[in-house]
């Protein structure tokens, strides 16, 4: 089939599901009825696969939240809501909540709105020909793996060894055991998802900004609109979908993010000062194998971030601008 | 637009000629130039932090072991050496954890792209019953968190018996792909349709105007879906650390995790960092090959609605 490489020479067809001609030797009819579940067949791989691995385990972690299990013992005990009202007498849980809310009011101005100002920052030197490389330096943490970015700064954070205490004793300052003393811990790891996660975001608001049509930018330029007022009143606006899917991106996954961290790091201590919810998940099913336990948390995790993300498309969206 | 240019009179060349937003600025030249020196200052201070971890750990694998621990901080190996690489390749079973994350990371990519591929097509330029809501229903997998699915998936794999495999990683993982999805979807939806149409003059089935029309001249963002793919699967982490529990089995990025529990023996750091760097290298010269790329499919694709 030639037909690809000139393709706009093609005349229009009036009527597209119809063929004119029928080059099997096959009938109408069957080629009327492979034609129609194609697309079943075309989607199908997908959807199975999104049905076993992704809705199944949703439903039946809410069916395994009711009951006690260890995933070794042959039958569950139906214990019904007390997987739920457990949790809040469960110290470590409580922790694990605390540390939620700290890395989620931490991390997500730090995630939505630096990479942001950052953008916007770089916006008048985008034509230099430093430009790639900045852009290729700051991006680079975030194609490696969550771990290796977590190795990397254990040997930084290293209390003996690491650069980050020789520097600072080499200015006086004494020695700071990072991720062995419950203050600092938490902060460490946050500055490890800073440094992650930066350059993803930059690069989705930058390639944003310049999407921007020239000719509003034009407009406003005739009408005496200054730079600034030029990125607020116009390019702002027209990248806020850009903003939002940051946002609701973000709010998702930022507990989710930091896991491999606070597991290469400081396996959620000390004193459960860096765990956060879904480290308590983890513990709760894979070192302990509280199945139930582990189900509930699921369940309260998935309904928290519906819930999350009904409200940002209920109160964020109307403000955003689809050009 | 003259009028701006003309009050830019230092006659450097400010970007792209004939883009009006150059002009942007009507200030003094004098003033711009110097905002921009900062704005270069500000933003090398920024790229020496990112990249100095790197830097440090690359350094660090090619330092003797005495040299790892000295009191001064030395940027540079004095006397480098290879030893660490071998030598982390002798502590533990690196080159397995190595053939591993290849294999996953590359067979993971094959089978993302085979199923999200028709289906972006199918979404995009058929018509059929309950197309919106089966679409809807690929993208709502976007919310559900994969810690959410875990436990039970966990459960699935160890009855299947596929605990410590490859399948064990790659399968629970292939449908996490609406994202790409949707990327794809966007991209076919800009092919002008006389494109399509002229193949359903020529009797194409709709298998044949995928594979011979839609495929090929959506070829840049299949690249991007195989890249984003791929570095998905080489780092992903929570998944293989709970189905790999067999010490050879393991991935590099939850091998990893063993360096670290020695850390009592002191010497571990050089070939740490030297495991660190085969695992880091991979993904951050594919992102280099490919970042124009990438970068270019999220302007046109768009992340619009």
């Amino acid at each position: 089939m030639a037909l690809a490489r000139n393709k706009m020479d093609a005349p229009p067809s009036s009527d597209a599901s119809a063929p004119t001609v029928l080059q099997s030797r096959r009938s109408w009819s069957w080629y009327r009825f492979s034609e129609g579940i194609t697309p079943y067949l075309l989607i199908a791989p997908l959807l199975i696969l999104i049905a076993i691995f992704i809705y199944w385990p949703l439903i039946y972690s809410f069916y395994l939240s009711f009951f006690d299990w260890n995933f070794v013992r042959p039958d569950k005990t139906f214990v019904g809501w007390d997987n739920f009202t457990r949790l809040p007498n469960d110290p470590r849980f409580m922790r694990a909540l605390h540390g939620t809310w700290i890395y989620f009011v931490a991390l997500v101005p730090i995630q939505v709105f630096l990479p942001l100002g950052l953008a916007i920052l770089l916006w008048p030197i985008r034509a230099s020909r430093a430009q790639s490389a900045y852009r290729i330096m700051l991006f680079s943490p975030t194609v490696i793996a969550y771990s290796v970015a977590a190795v990397m700064w254990l040997w930084i954070f290293n209390p003996l060894q690491g650069i980050l205490n020789k520097l600072l004793t080499g200015f006086g300052v004494e020695r700071i055991n990072w991720l062995s003393d419950r203050d600092t811990a938490i902060w460490a790891i946050i500055i490890v998802a800073t440094w992650k996660t930066l350059g993803f975001h930059l690069l989705l608001y930058m390639a944003a900004l310049e999407a921007v049509p020239n000719d509003y930018v034009e407009a406003a330029s005739l009408d005496g609109a200054s730079n600034w007022q030029i990125m607020r009143s116009i390019r702002f606006p027209l990248i806020t979908p850009t903003f939002f899917f940051v946002l609701v991106t973000t709010v998702i996954s930022v507990n989710d993010d930091v896991f491999g961290a606070i597991n290469v790091l400081t396996n959620g201590g000390p004193f459960e000062s860096t765990t956060n919810i879904i480290y308590y998940l983890y513990q709760q099913g894979f070192q302990y194998f509280q199945i139930g336990a582990a189900s509930a948390v699921a369940v309260i995790v998935f309904l928290a971030t519906a819930l999350l993300t009904w409200l940002q498309f209920r109160f964020v969206e109307r403000h955003v601008h689809y050009g | 637009m003259a009028s701006r240019s003309e009050t830019t009179p230092t006659g450097m060349d400010f970007g792209r000629a004939g883009s009006v937003s150059e002009q942007e600025s009507s200030g003094a030249a004098m003033r711009s130039g110097l905002g921009k020196v900062v704005i270069h200052l500000v933003v090398i201070v920024l790229c020496f932090l990112t990249i100095f971890p790197f830097f440090w750990m690359v350094s660090t694998s090619f330092k003797q072991a005495d040299e790892v621990f000295t009191k001064s901080i030395h940027l540079f190996p004095s006397s480098p050496t290879l030893k660490n690489f071998p030598n982390a390749f002798t502590y533990f079973p690196v080159a397995n954890w190595m053939w591993n994350s290849f294999g996953i990371a590359v067979l993971t990519t094959l089978g993302k792209v085979l199923i999200s591929v028709p289906a972006a097509f199918a979404f995009s330029r058929l018509k059929f019953r309950g197309d919106k809501l089966l679409f809807a229903m690929v993208l709502a997998t976007m919310i559900v968190p994969g810690i959410v699915t875990v436990v039970p998936n966990y459960i699935l794999v160890s009855r299947l018996g596929w605990l410590d495999s490859w399948v064990a990683v790659i399968i629970p993982s292939l449908p996490a792909t609406a994202f790409y999805v949707f990327l794809l979807r966007q991209s076919i939806l800009t092919l002008p349709q006389d494109l399509l149409d002229a193949g359903r003059i020529d009797g194409a089935s709709t298998i044949k105007l995928l594979w011979q029309i839609v495929m090929p001249n959506v070829r840049p963002a299949i690249a991007v879906v195989v890249i984003l793919s791929f570095l998905g699967a080489w780092n992903q982490y929570l998944w293989p650390l709970l189905v790999l529990n067999d010490f050879k089995a393991k991935t590099l990025a939850t091998g990893m995790q063993f360096f670290t529990a020695n850390t009592e023996a002191a010497q571990m750091w050089g070939p740490m960092m030297a495991t660190a760097t085969i695992a880091a290298l991979p993904p951050l010269l594919l992102y280099a090959l490919a970042q124009k790329q990438i970068i270019s499919t999220f302007v046109t694709s768009g992340i619009k609605g």
